[in-house]
């Protein structure tokens, strides 16, 4: 001690006598014209004994400065957060040149920009190097083994990582969390979950509850990746991505309700999310919200305007509105983005149906049968463009494979009948209408729900045209619709078959035919459809449209199963387009609903 | 491009300053005692040389010191009870810290130095005592490398194994060999700690990070290390508060990445928060910290390391400040964003932003010169601005400005002509027609693509031959420009082991333009993936300067069909006009 305070002592007197100015006195602070021994100054141990102070005079004063190899890392360091590689860089070369290459923190600097320029062969022969330099650093395997890993050599990576976790004493989220999407890439699934949960275990991260959650879908465990995404939130409440994925999964799953919720948590804290815009916009879209449904995907058509599935879902929320011209000319831009996307030209089918333009509507429909030649629906629209053009031959052929592809759906086979009907097919018909009956029972045994009134409504007109009891066809008091009145008018038209119905058809065409959105009852009505039918349409949809990169994986899966269910809301549509031949454009929840599914 | 803001007054601007500065090297004070606060700023020069401590006063520079390393950072503190109560200037460079009273030198304090490697001691000890030649230390020392690495040696041995070869080695040896061995470190970032009263201008610690990973805390009188403690990693941010008599918290964020506490009593920093980014600044609000990561985020923890939110910025974040504004009572956090802006924000909320003509290098907030709500602002290209808050301004929460702003945006959709409502009309008219029309017209179509196609089978005028037999591909190519060409053509067997034999190349022409100066050429036997190229002249011989084709034939042996045709549409030849 006494030592220190006598250094402290001399030194404040040589300041205080030398120096006068402050440029001469800071020559006598600088560390190259002071002997070695003051050097020392400050330390309570270092005191240098007399007799080495003596020895060190007989020999040159000084030492050449020897500046340490690590005097510029805290400045290297400092611009490579705030991102100035350029400034980085000079300043690494200048400092490997000094150090011939020596400067461990330098070459691992400029390693990890190398990395952000996309260079990874580059940077991970640095890392490799520092890994010379240094070799008990765990920091440098780490880097190696991400380099490894950015590279797709995910087993070598694993090996590095392995290494490093025997040089750590004690256990690091990061490497047991890279470890994980490591063994995930190489399919060893059981490998990666053990990791990720050790990973969880250290520290919470929101990449890993995602990671994990992925893996939990690839192998087809929806419940454990709910829980996982649930358990996710608790600690990151305010993370959009993962309640949009939340959001997407419940809906996947059926629960609207919830989906919903964490979609509309995900828009609280960025507005801009647009997976979560255009999940929650198709949702909105399915129970006819299409001006809320609009105002979402406005502020979507910011950032991702040339997204397919957003210009499709546009032009549906147009159709519903019936605004057509706008909802062809979205969905002419959807198709221009995406043209082998059989749901966008299906889409163009159903619209230009709707306007009567049957050539054109049989130009997209065969397109689509040309992507999609599995799907029923398909073909039952493009027989009804196909009756409307005169060609009985090929729609008749085009109903038949549609009632073979197609099997649950009831509309098809009522199309059917009325089509077999109107060409005097009497036998055809009934069995038609027979086969109606059988689906529509199966189909109110299975999701609780009652189809349509329309398509009942024809239902029964058609029975009753061919003599068959009807009464299965009753209407539920609840579920009356005022298009009911216009479809079963055309209907009459295009069967023409009743006297009696005509009169009736004439009133209906004058009054304009109402917006569905204005009733009240619509959208309750609605709303029970969806919650309780498990086959679940619209989300399916909804979920491929969400997630644009996701389009080309997931796509096959998705359609199949919206394919599946999208048949509810469909005939919805398609019954009322053939019923009335003359085609009167009635805003249908079908049509809003379908365009649902469109979406990919 | 500068808007001009309304809650902020620009009290100066020099953008020819040439500072080159960080946050830390920045420090508002009243240097003199005379109720005028100073601006000092360390400025590291070129990066190399002329770095100069500077002082502003007001809109001046006041005085300048020259610095003679590169200074990681500027504090201003009490170091005794003297009157007038005038606080003195500490620049941390490399190993040293330099402080300076009345902007003179006053003390130089030099980093302990580390425990040097028993190994290397003797060997240095023994190359001194001439027990070891050059070379037998070189290998000592390389191979005590690999053991602990490059950065667990002294600075000498580094820069020995540096030297490229035998003689620069022995003259190493020979200059620093008499002295002794120690092992520095460099500061990385420091701060101050009040020592036992909490006013402004009561005593305060220095305490220091290290390249070492470890945290000094120094006492300001007598300049002894009060406490040491280590960490995992290199400190690169100090966030410190409290007493050191008493209570304190020293937050430091790390090169992993980390964020650590250390509290009176801790010898090891306790990890706190896990990044998933590299911090760019650390702020300390009362029960909370705020970090700035790389990744664009900003975060807040409390003091458990719970994080309590998250925000995702547009931009690079390049540094941070707190704006501890008295008057209204309330503590906001300025980021410097590499767009060209300053946002302010108040909690998770953002109340400003100031733009700027360059990027945020620094910043320092505080009383300077009379005025108590300074922002001093220093840009990357070395300009200097200070802002100076309005005495009106207020920093009120405001609710949803993003949704209107997106409502007003109309969705573009292309609009249709009145063509296409006339044509939609049309085709309701006359869809059966046109449908069959179309139809008709298109199995036409398909019928002569298909005639088409098998003609060309037939008359084998295809460069690919699709038989059995002679699976062949044909390439060819003209070089020059006339009116001689060179007509080079490349034969293929595209089979997997059948050589095709007997094959020849005839070129025909209209004898008119070109002449063929071998029109036959002999093939010998085609391996299977060998390419065999045939090549003659071709001479344009028309002086009407037109072009035509060359058909290229394949044949085999006597048959009258080719097995592959090509046709060579030859460009325009160059005419010699002399000729």
């Amino acid at each position: 001690m006494d030592g220190v305070v006598g250094a402290l002592i001399n030194t404040n007197i040589k300041y205080k006598s030398g120096t006068c100015t402050a440029e001469k006195s800071l020559y006598t602070m600088n560390p190259v014209t002071e002997t070695p021994e003051s050097q020392v100054n400050g330390m309570t141990t270092t005191t240098v004994p007399p007799g080495s102070a003596l020895k060190a005079k007989s020999r040159p004063r000084k030492a050449p400065e020897l500046q340490t190899v690590e005097r510029r890392n805290w400045l290297i360091h400092l611009h490579y957060v705030r991102k100035e590689f350029d400034l980085c860089k000079h300043l690494i070369r200048e400092q490997l040149e000094e150090t011939r290459g020596m400067c461990e923190y330098a070459n691992y600097v400029q390693g990890l920009i190398l990395r952000q320029e996309g260079k990874i062969q580059e940077s991970f022969e640095l890392f490799q190097l520092c890994n010379i330099l240094n070799p008990s650093s765990v920091e440098n395997i780490k880097q190696m083994a991400r380099a490894l890993f950015l590279l797709g050599r995910h087993k070598l990576a694993v090996e590095a990582y392995l290494q490093a976790e025997d040089k750590l004493d004690k256990p690091d989220w990061e490497l047991h969390h890279n470890l994980g999407v490591c063994y995930l890439h190489l399919k060893d699934y059981d490998g990666s979950r053990e990791q990720l949960m050790f990973a969880l275990e250290q520290n919470k991260h929101h990449q890993t509850f995602a990671v994990l959650a992925k893996l939990y879908l690839l192998v087809n465990d929806v419940s454990s990746a709910i829980s996982t995404y649930r358990a996710a939130i608790e600690y990151f409440p305010e993370n959009g991505d993962l309640h949009t994925a939340l959001g997407l999964l419940y809906m996947q799953t059926g629960k609207y309700q919830q989906a919903f919720e964490h979609l509309g948590t995900t828009l609280t804290f960025d507005p801009n999310n647009t997976r979560a815009i255009l999940a929650a916009g198709s949702m909105m879209q399915s129970h006819q919200d299409f001006d809320v449904a609009l105002a979402k995907y406005r502020v979507a058509a910011q950032s991702i305007a040339e997204s397919p599935p957003l210009w499709n879902n546009i032009a549906m929320c147009f159709f519903g509105k019936r605004k057509y011209v706008a909802s062809i000319s979205c969905l002419k831009r959807a198709n221009y983005l995406a043209p082998f996307d059989w749901k966008i030209l299906y889409n163009l089918g159903l619209v230009h149906l709707t306007m009567q333009q049957y050539t054109s509507a049989f130009h997209f429909l065969s397109a689509a049968v040309n992507l999609r030649p599995t799907k029923g629906h398909i073909f039952m629209l493009l027989a009804i463009s196909l009756t409307y053009l005169d060609d009985e031959e090929n729609a008749r052929q085009a109903y038949e494979q549609a009632v073979r592809l197609e099997e649950r759906d009831p509309s098809i086979c009522l199309n059917y009948g009325i089509f077999l009907h109107n060409h005097n097919d009497k036998e055809g018909a009934i069995k038609m209408i027979n086969e109606f009956e059988v689906r529509m029972v199966k189909f109110r045994h299975a999701t609780g729900a009652d189809l349509d009134t329309e398509i009942i409504e024809n239902g029964a007109k058609l029975a009753s045209l061919l003599g068959v009891d009807g009464s299965v066809f009753r209407k539920k008091p609840g579920r009356t619709r005022l298009d009911a009145q216009d479809e079963t008018v055309l209907l009459e038209k295009t069967a023409s078959v009743t006297d009696t119905l005509k009169p009736v058809e004439e009133s209906v065409c004058q009054s304009p035919p109402p917006v569905p959105t204005a009733i009240p009852e619509l959208n309750p009505s609605e709303v029970p459809d969806a919650g309780n039918t498990a086959v679940l349409v619209p989300p399916m949809e909804a979920l491929t449209l969400e997630e644009p990169p996701a389009f080309v994986s997931d796509s096959s899966n998705a359609r199949g199963k919206f394919l599946a269910s999208a048949r509810l809301q469909f005939q919805e549509d398609e019954s009322k387009v053939t019923d009335t031949e003359n085609k009167k454009e009635t805003p249908n929840s079908g049509f809003a609903e379908y365009s649902d599914d469109i979406f990919d | 491009m500068m808007t001009e803001n309304e809650r902020w007054l620009t009290a100066h601007h020099d953008p020819l300053a040439a500072l080159y500065t960080f946050s830390a090297c920045m420090a508002l004070a009243d240097l003199h005692g005379d109720g005028e606060s100073k601006l000092i700023i360390a400025d590291l020069g070129t990066g190399a040389y002329n770095m100069k401590l500077k002082v502003y006063k007001g809109t001046s520079l006041m005085s300048e010191n020259t610095l003679i390393d590169l200074p990681t950072g500027v504090i201003t503190f009490h170091m005794d009870t003297t009157e007038p109560r005038v606080p003195a200037v500490a620049v941390a460079s490399g190993s040293y810290i330099y402080i300076y009273k009345n902007l003179r030198p006053y003390f130089k304090f030099t980093l302990p130095t580390l425990e040097v490697n028993s190994a290397e001691f003797d060997a240095w000890s023994q190359a001194r005592d001439e027990l070891l030649d050059v070379s037998m230390l070189y290998e000592i020392l390389d191979s005590l490398r690999q053991e602990v690495g490059e950065c667990g040696l002294t600075t000498r041995s580094q820069r020995f194994l540096m030297c490229p070869d035998h003689a620069s080695q022995a003259t190493f040896l020979n200059q620093h060999k008499g002295f002794i061995l120690k092992r520095q470190t460099v500061v990385t970032c420091f701060a101050t700690l009040k020592k036992s009263h909490a006013e402004d201008d009561a005593i305060s610690c220095l305490v220091l990070g290290t390249e070492s990973a470890n945290i000094f805390i120094l006492d300001p009188e007598a300049f002894t290390i009060l406490n040491s403690m280590s960490l995992p990693s290199v400190p690169v941010f100090l966030s410190v508060s409290g007493l050191y008599d008493v209570e304190y918290r020293i937050i430091v964020a790390c090169r992993n990445g980390q964020i650590y506490t250390l509290k009176r009593g801790t010898k090891i920093g306790r990890p706190t928060a896990e990044l998933t980014s590299q911090p760019v600044g650390l702020l300390k609000r009362d029960k909370t910290t705020i970090v700035a990561t790389m990744d664009q985020n900003l975060h807040s923890f409390n003091n458990k390391g719970k994080r309590l939110w998250s925000l995702k910025l547009p931009a690079a974040i390049t540094c941070v400040e707190t704006l501890e504004i008295r008057t209204l009572g309330l503590t906001l956090t300025a980021l410097g964003m590499a767009d060209n802006r300053v946002m302010i924000y108040r909690d998770k909320h953002l109340v400003d932003t100031i733009y700027t003509e360059d990027r945020i290098s620094a910043m320092k907030f505080g009383r300077f010169g009379r005025e108590d709500n300074t922002l001093v602002l220093v840009m990357k290209g070395g300009g200097l601005l200070v802002k100076i808050l309005k005495r009106t301004a207020r920093f009120e929460i405001e609710e949803a400005q993003g949704s209107s702003h997106a409502l007003a945006v109309k969705l573009n959709i292309p609009k249709k002509t009145k063509l296409f409502v006339d044509q939609t009309m049309r085709e309701r008219e006359n869809c059966v027609l046109m449908h069959r029309v179309f139809q008709h017209d298109l199995y036409r179509l398909r019928l002569n693509t298909a005639r088409a196609y098998v003609q060309s089978l037939e008359t084998s005028s295809n460069p690919v031959s699709l038989s059995q037999t002679e699976p062949l591909k044909l390439s060819a190519q003209v070089l020059g420009l006339g009116p001689t060409f060179k007509l080079r053509v490349e034969l293929q067997n595209t089979s997997s082991t059948s050589p095709s034999l007997q094959l020849a190349v005839i070129f025909h022409c209209d004898d008119r333009i070109y002449s063929v100066n071998k029109s036959y050429i002999q093939i010998p036997i085609l391996i299977p993936g060998v390419i065999h190229v045939a090549e003659t002249l071709v001479t344009c011989i028309s002086e009407l300067g037109i072009s035509d084709t060359v058909r290229v034939f394949v044949v085999k042996g006597k048959a009258s069909r080719p097995l592959l045709t090509a046709v060579i549409s030859m460009p325009v030849a160059e005419i010699f006009m002399g000729s």
